[in-house]
């Protein structure tokens, strides 16, 4: 028992800064690090991207109606579905930690600051639409021919880890399944590992994808970029 | 068939060597989803897994990065089926994350060319699309 409670104590304490810390200082380090890989896109470049509509002043409107006509050809266009679902799952794997009450007091209590937070029932809509948004993945790891010729054990544990601070949370506020302060130190392992995760593993897509899909130019770009990957060592340019 | 030979591995990892950032990107990145699969021609007319943009990069190049190009023959005339016979590198796959699919299959066609493999037009100027089994 004594274990246990030193158990707790170091996931309740330092972990949580050492989690935090390291997922902040991995986001900017792997952020410059990909900031390094890229480098300013000659605007005389001919390529693909050498669209007539590029570098020309579009109305909004126009914008608009090229991107709407842009969105045929992308995943949401193709996979209407499993986008939907991703864009709602990856949305609330953010908002639902970040503005739920039990977190904010423990911030509140640590730091004075005061975050805004859901209702409890609201947070538990939040989680359960996480939690329904992974099954629809998990099932789909295991029953599609397309994702099951891709996945690997690494992949399953990946969305497992992803999951389970959410059903553990869920768990332990509503005291279900185990004791609660059993279920809260799963709860607070698997957020703290998850976090430490995120800029070395597979959930580095967090960080690319908003260089891939906004920094650097191409066909499907969701801003307007002006960068293009250099990957190369800086000496050797072009 | 082709002539019996063994593969030099030294091209391939001086290949593999200056591309590495981009090539362990790409396979760090992505996340399994499929979703290139319906961006592919190839893979929309037979629906087969193995022609999806992102199976066709990691059992290519990644395939060769991960083994240092110590691969056999065989295996590497299959990597060769897989980037000359089934793709056509037209560069319309779509990755979510903007993984430069192309810009990964073509190094792996740079790595057959070191070995002499590639899609023998004269030979074979209408071979289907492998089913990927063979």
């Amino acid at each position: 028992m004594a274990l246990f409670e030193q158990l707790l104590h170091i996931l309740q304490g330092p972990m949580v800064w050492i989690a935090l810390g390291v997922f902040a200082a991995g986001l900017v380090v792997q952020s410059l690090r990909l900031w390094s890989y890229t480098r300013k896109n000659n605007p005389h470049t001919i390529g693909f991207a050498a669209n007539p509509r590029i570098g020309e002043k579009n109305s909004r409107a126009r914008r608009w109606v090229r991107r709407s006509g842009a969105i045929k050809t992308t995943a949401l266009g193709a996979s209407p579905v499993v986008t939907g679902v991703s864009i709602i799952f990856h949305i609330f794997l953010f908002i639902t930690p970040l503005f739920l009450m039990g977190h904010n007091v423990l911030i509140h209590t640590a730091t004075g600051i005061r975050l805004p937070s859901f209702s409890e029932p609201v947070s538990d809509v939040c989680t359960l639409t996480v939690l329904v948004c992974g099954l629809f993945f998990l099932l789909r790891r295991l029953l599609s021919r397309n994702v099951r010729a891709l996945t690997s054990a690494y992949d399953l544990f990946l969305l497992l880890l992803v999951m389970l601070p959410f059903a553990s949370g869920f768990l332990a506020r509503h005291h279900l399944l185990i004791d609660y302060r059993q279920m809260i130190l799963l709860h607070m392992a698997a957020g703290e590992l998850m976090l430490i995760m995120i800029p070395f593993s597979k959930f580095f897509h967090m960080i690319f994808f908003f260089f891939g899909r906004f920094c650097i130019v191409s066909e499907y770009s969701l801003a307007a970029p002006k960068r293009i990957w250099q990957f190369h060592s800086r000496g050797a340019k072009q | 068939m082709k002539q019996a030979g063994q593969v030099d591995p030294e091209p391939i990892q001086r290949i593999l060597e200056k591309h590495k950032r981009e090539i362990r990107m790409g396979l760090k990145v992505c996340a399994h989803c499929s979703l290139c699969a319906e961006s592919c021609f190839i893979y929309a007319a037979s629906k087969n897994p193995r022609h999806m943009p992102s199976y066709k990069f990691i059992h290519s190049i990644g395939r060769l990065q991960r083994k240092n190009a110590r691969v056999s023959r065989a295996e590497m005339e299959k990597i060769r089926d897989m980037v000359w016979y089934d793709c056509v590198l037209c560069t319309r796959c779509y990755c979510p994350f903007g993984i430069n699919i192309p810009s990964l299959i073509a190094m792996a066609r740079q790595a057959c060319r070191t070995q002499g493999l590639s899609r023998e037009y004269e030979k074979d100027p209408i071979r289907p699309a492998t089913d990927g089994n063979s």
